[in-house]
């Protein structure tokens, strides 16, 4: 098995553990309704829309997951790039910011193993076994408002992509394994000439073009 | 710059230009554009688009494709859901290429008003991942 597939079942099993504000349970709910999301009607409605917001309807709460989480999962997972500050404001409000990160974050890191599956023609596979535990709710210290729509780290880091999750240290622990394994190889980052089998040209072309199909602006 | 470091000349609008799938300046370059057009758009041929690429560049080289496609499907969520801003040093190194490219079109690009500086020294991807 790879690195990348040694991550990514690390990281699987790590969904199913108690997170930083969520549950295994809630975590393991995401991840079912980032599957229904490219089946759900109201979000291909409002995929197609000319708006998201002129599209009537919510998504209700499950046992899990409130009506908000359920919306942020559903619009993290069907159409991020035309997320607006308000929106995020609205549910940050709602769930608190540290729950609204770990969702966006659990969306987006089971959005990485599920797509990794279909690219590789691998069936989709099962959901883990929950594991029961409270989560850790700690607040980092060191974050604060440096421009983004939640707190991240204030401390020295390369760049804002850097520090997205930082504050949801149980979730980011995992997203930067996937980062790490999946593209940016460490500080074989630094090298634009690294031996890896897919060169380093290759590997941007790739990101380049995921990137624009996905109208990623950053 | 990865491009430049290695030799090759790329043509980065075609790169961006998902209706594209030709030669772009980098080996194999039509094979991986087909193959991550046909994943990231879920097409019928995401199959016979990753076989193309393996038999051009092998199972390994391949695998990592989808590793890249796959975690940038995570990337753009992670930034759009969290309201990242650009850094001061990529905005400004970049402001003509992004122009030119037609990403200052992309719906996010509504949300990066307020930029931050960071890292001032930070002008290329490859910086951005410490």
């Amino acid at each position: 098995m790879s690195d990348i597939e040694d991550a990514q079942q690390t990281v699987r099993e790590a969904m199913a553990q108690p997170g930083d504000w969520l549950t295994g349970e809630q975590r393991l709910a995401v991840w079912r309704e980032l599957r229904d999301s490219s089946s759900n009607e109201l979000d291909q409605q409002r995929r197609q829309a000319l708006s998201p917001n002129t599209i009537d309807g919510v998504h209700a709460a499950t046992k899990e997951l409130s009506a908000s989480a359920m919306e942020v999962v559903h619009r993290t997972a069907s159409d991020p790039g035309r997320l607006t500050r308000a929106w995020a404001d609205e549910h940050i409000s709602e769930l608190g910011e540290e729950t609204y990160t770990e969702l966006v974050g659990v969306t987006a890191i089971v959005s990485v193993l599920d797509r990794f599956d279909r690219a590789m023609g691998r069936p989709e596979q099962p959901l883990p076994q929950p594991t029961a535990g409270e989560p850790a709710r700690v607040r980092p210290d060191d974050v604060g408002n440096i421009g983004a729509w939640v707190s991240q780290t204030t401390g020295p880091t390369k760049a804002n992509v850097s520090r997205t999750l930082s504050l949801v240290p149980v979730t980011n622990q995992a997203w930067r394994q996937l980062v790490d394994t999946h593209y940016s190889h460490g500080a074989e980052f630094m090298n634009l000439q690294w031996e890896f089998p897919l060169s380093r040209p290759q590997a941007e072309l790739v990101a380049t073009r995921s990137t624009a199909l996905n109208e990623c602006f950053y | 710059m990865s491009s430049e470091a290695n030799g090759l000349t790329v043509d980065l609008k075609a790169a961006i230009n998902r209706d594209h799938v030709g030669d772009v300046g980098v080996p194999a370059g039509a094979e991986l554009l087909a193959f991550t057009n046909a994943v990231e758009l879920d097409q019928a041929d995401i199959d016979a688009t990753r076989a193309a690429l393996a038999d051009v560049i092998g199972g390994q080289a391949t695998l990592e494709a989808a590793a890249i496609i796959a975690i940038f499907n995570g990337l753009v969520r992670v930034a759009d859901g969290t309201g990242i801003q650009l850094d001061q040093g990529v905005f400004t190194a970049s402001i003509e290429e992004r122009d030119l490219l037609g990403i200052n079109e992309f719906a996010g690009a509504a949300n990066s008003t307020d930029v931050v500086a960071v890292d001032a020294n930070a002008q290329a991807v490859h910086q951005l991942f410490g």
